[in-house]
């Protein structure tokens, strides 16, 4: 697979997406760093998820986006692995999706299929893991999200340390 | 319409499917319900979901956008689809963006900020007693002309929910 390909050879859409999955990046990050102790396991009530479970289902949403993409769709359930391996396999899995998006490889899905299903629903739980650090007294600060580095690639724990966050 | 518009299009598709099935079915007195002080009633949500999307649109028109808190929860959704319908005209038609505003930005910022509220609006449901169910999200009919509060019953609902409220039925 040659992964080597700048943005300027995809096309608009995917470029876009691959754009998606690093905004996933830094917001997700930006949802799992300094999490209070013992976060993983905080649970409102006996019904809700934890954040260990959430991040894990974004794994596994990453890793069916991944599986959809090339052309070789799988579900997995995955079991919450130790929250610092669970933030690893989190960037893992979106550095792996990346790398698919990035190459010259076809996809077997179309980008707003993509996009819909695995991406937005990532989004949707890193929103959830937000409001969950506010309910267990670690708020993140707030951001002006369209201000921030986000590029195309930049998808592991080296997230741009320039923010114009508020309180 | 260009790729990336089209592709952005379809993000407020999908964020007004998502966000009816948050509140599709949802309790009467869902709007007020506050899970803790300082965290965002549904309504709340709605209108910085609004504010958010209304913000964006300042980056084609000018101007800024403050919405001000309506009278119900009804309301507060109507404003919500009206914003997704105005902001998608945009799209449609071309139109440039000002200030050095770029697709990608419109992503990273506004757009996505109001999917990770759609997130929020599905939690407080759990947190309410009445939780979505789940389905299957890439077959849902996602239609970039339908960003009004009529959406699609899913296609695929999934047949097993380990977290259904009590007399689900699947």
């Amino acid at each position: 697979m040659n992964t080597n390909l700048t943005d300027k050879n995809l096309t608009g859409k995917r470029s876009l997406l691959r754009h998606t999955v690093a905004t996933l990046a830094y917001r997700g990050g930006k949802a799992v760093t300094n999490a209070p102790e013992g976060f993983e396991e905080f649970r409102v009530n006996e019904s809700t998820r934890t954040p260990g479970q959430i991040l894990a289902h974004i794994g596994d949403l990453l890793d069916w986006g991944l599986s959809i993409a090339s052309g070789q769709q799988k579900w997995h359930d995955s079991k919450p692995l130790a929250w610092n391996d669970e933030v690893a396999r989190f960037y893992a899995a979106l550095a792996a999706f990346d790398a698919f998006l990035a190459s010259d490889e076809p996809l077997h899905a179309p980008e707003e299929k993509l996009f819909q299903g695995p991406v937005a629903d990532a989004l949707t739980h890193v929103g959830q893991l937000a409001m969950l650090r506010r309910i267990a007294g670690g708020p993140m600060k707030g951001e002006n999200y369209f201000r921030a580095e986000i590029e195309a690639g930049r998808v592991g724990a080296d997230q741009s340390g320039k923010r114009v966050e508020f309180d | 319409m260009e790729d990336k518009r089209k592709l952005l299009n379809h993000f407020l598709a999908a964020l007004a499917y998502r966000t009816q099935k948050a509140l599709r079915e949802a309790p009467d007195d869902f709007g007020s319900f506050r899970i803790l002080e300082g965290v965002r009633t549904p309504a709340e949500l709605v209108r910085h979901m609004a504010s958010v999307l209304g913000y964006a649109r300042t980056f084609f028109v000018g101007g800024h956008y403050w919405p001000e808190p309506l009278a119900s929860f009804e309301e507060e959704i109507e404003r919500f689809h009206e914003m997704l319908g105005l902001l998608a005209q945009h799209l449609r038609n071309g139109d440039a963006l000002r200030e050095g505003m770029t697709e990608e930005r419109l992503l990273q910022g506004p757009f996505s900020d109001a999917m990770t509220h759609a997130g929020q609006l599905a939690l407080l449901r759990r947190f309410a007693g009445a939780p979505v169910p789940p389905e299957n999200f890439i077959v849902a009919k996602i239609q970039e002309e339908r960003l009004g509060p009529d959406q699609p019953k899913p296609v695929c609902p999934d047949k097993i929910w380990p977290e259904a409220p009590k007399g689900w039925k699947g």
